[in-house]
């Protein structure tokens, strides 16, 4: 076999011994901070009907979706991307509750060109969502979960920025632009370059006061005293740009770290509409957990209920936190031998919780190379624990 | 608020570095060594501290800002077209090294063809231009001296900068279409932008303001 064949594709990686069960720790300390919180795990498939993968709206999502042919039915199938949808569609179909519902799932995702999630194409991904409830309430909850999530893994220095996708759809509506020109003109605000902004803005015919409220829109990010600068802007603003800064003011409030307020931002405009958040940390050029309120997500599925949600790549959260090493339980090296009574010894200690690894017969390798610290004897007592020694 | 957090600028060498480095003195910013021509260091300490320039090539600039390994960015449009832009801020057009992106080529060609064999190294906006008026192209990837392609039956034409035009004119190229006007922008990484605001924030101001008076 060449070296080609064995070697990972780009963008993928895998997870070795030590960190391996370190990850394995992390995701089940997590899943029990969410099962805490009344979020119930779901476990949707790496593959199914490429269709139900993608939110209609959504073309990054769907150049992210890998596909392939169903030998069963000859259908499109697809390898998820991102397992929001997927738990839309749950919610939607198999659950179908009146009440809110809250979920939380872990999974490997694929995706088909790097780029998100800073160059990786198989994230784990991790997050929970929460349907049926259009209040703050529901963001609030979501966003103080996902602070205990960088948390719990040990993740400091998180700075915060908040935005408000709502803003730029009242703007949108108030000017009469078509889909596409809104698109458009999302990407130039992404950039926040304001000489183009106001090129396109001259382009295409926007006037005030919309041309005037669209430029503010690039200069409204930083402290919280944007809100305030953004009524000032905004006065003449439709109502659901007030009520949207209201809400900003809501979610900030009484957070204890630092918080960016950025009115021109949105992660992925067809999919989000409401509050939208995301963590960064010093040192890293990107953003490390984020999240945000999506309400037509279910449409899709043919029920569009209120959602908002969070999700992050739990390898990238292992290697930023500082969660302290698992302290490994004692291995102990039990000899290659048929003895029921050494049997009764091994199963003894494995139901105490230690490692005991029984040497097969005429293998190679020490003690200390197996990782164990001490091995069972035979005494005149019966079987008993000894220290590895630097001898054997 | 502090205006103090150490800053990171990438800055793309040769000509635009020369732009750059009176527009940086202007607000205080200037590199701690004698010779620029001279240096071969990557690395450069202003007089500001808590400042530092890194020296790199015009296309590696948004990689570095992209990535976070440096805050600020300085390079042309062209680069950041090419590029695409992902994880970047483009707050300001600081309106130097500004040249124009055109199709070129010999008088008569016509470039309306289906086919059209279009010679350049901006594959991505090349593309997008042409793709924008629904005509298919066939693209060749050059590192340098463009011009050669048309002449040499490479290809029928090239996108490329013309900054005064006299190196298509010395070859009896012209300028055919124009595609879009480039200056040099300056970049900011998204991530950087929003943890270090009020740093940020001064240093853009800063530079607007001496860009504003110097246009006014």
């Amino acid at each position: 076999m060449s070296h080609h064949s064995w070697l990972l594709p780009e963008g993928i990686d895998e997870i070795l011994p030590d960190q391996a069960w370190q990850l394995e720790q992390c995701r089940r300390e997590l899943l029990d901070l969410y099962a805490s919180w009344g979020y119930q795990l779901v476990i949707p498939p790496l593959i199914e009907y490429r269709d139900a993968l993608l939110t209609r709206t959504d073309q990054a999502l769907s150049l992210q979706t890998a596909a392939l042919t169903d030998h069963e039915s000859g259908r499109l199938l697809g390898v998820r991307a991102d397992i929001t949808p997927q738990t839309a569609r749950i919610d939607a179909h198999q659950l179908q509750r009146d009440a809110p519902t809250r979920l939380c799932y872990v999974g490997s995702v694929f995706q088909a060109r790097p780029g998100r999630l800073a160059g990786t194409r198989n994230p784990l991904q991790i997050g929970a969502e929460l349907y049926g409830y259009a209040g703050i309430a529901a963001d609030c909850e979501v966003l103080q979960l996902m602070l205990a999530t960088l948390q719990q893994m040990g993740i400091e220095q998180v700075h915060l920025d908040l935005g408000h996708v709502g803003i730029y759809r009242a703007l949108v509506a108030q000017a009469g632009l078509s889909s596409e020109q809104a698109a458009d003109l999302f990407g130039v605000l992404q950039r926040k370059a304001a000489t183009d902004l106001m090129r396109w803005l001259t382009e295409h015919h926007v006037v005030a006061p919309s041309r005037d409220m669209f430029l503010a829109l690039v200069t409204l990010n930083g402290a919280v005293d944007v809100l305030d600068r953004a009524r000032d802007c905004l006065r003449a603003a439709p109502p659901a740009v007030h009520a949207a800064l209201d809400e900003l003011a809501q979610l900030g409030e009484g957070l204890e770290l630092p918080v960016h307020y950025d009115l021109a931002e949105a992660r992925t405009y067809h999919y989000q509409t409401g509050l939208i958040f995301a963590a960064f940390v010093p040192g890293q050029g990107y953003e490390v957990a984020r999240g945000g309120r999506c309400d037509q997500i279910g449409a899709a599925f043919g029920r569009a209920r209120p959602a908002t949600g969070f999700s992050a790549d739990l390898k990238a959260l292992l290697f930023l936190g500082s969660m302290q090493k698992v302290s490994l339980v004692d291995t102990i090296l039990a000899p290659a031998e048929t003895d029921p009574e050494l049997e009764q010894q091994i199963a003894t200690l494995r139901a105490a919780g230690h490692i005991v690894i029984q040497a097969l017969p005429d293998q190679v390798g020490t003690p200390q190379e197996q990782g164990a610290q001490h091995k069972l004897s035979r005494t005149a007592r019966g079987w008993v624990l000894t220290p590895v020694t630097d001898m054997q | 608020m502090t205006y103090h957090q150490p800053i990171t600028i990438a800055v793309a060498k040769g000509r635009l570095l020369r732009n750059t480095l009176p527009l940086l003195a202007r607000i205080g910013i200037q590199p701690l060594v004698v010779d620029m021509d001279q240096t071969r260091k990557l690395i450069l300490e202003t007089s500001q501290a808590q400042i530092r320039l890194l020296l790199i090539r015009a296309t590696d600039v948004p990689t570095y800002v992209q990535w976070g390994a440096a805050d600020f960015g300085i390079t042309g449009k062209d680069t950041l077209l090419e590029h695409g832009g992902a994880n970047l801020y483009e707050p300001l057009d600081l309106q130097i090294a500004r040249c124009q992106l055109w199709v070129a080529g010999y008088p008569d060609t016509d470039t309306r063809i289906q086919r059209l064999r279009v010679a350049s190294k901006y594959i991505r906006t090349s593309q997008a231009f042409f793709q924008a008026r629904g005509q298919q192209i066939n693209l060749i990837k050059l590192y340098g001296s463009m011009e050669l392609a048309p002449m040499v039956g490479l290809a029928d034409v090239i996108v490329d900068l013309v900054e005064s035009g006299n190196t298509l004119q010395a070859n009896g190229l012209v300028p055919l279409e124009h595609i879009c006007d480039i200056s040099a922008r300056l970049i900011a990484n998204k991530a950087a932008w929003k943890m270090k605001q009020a740093t940020c924030r001064y240093w853009v101001d800063a530079l607007q303001a001496v860009l504003s008076s110097e246009s006014a």
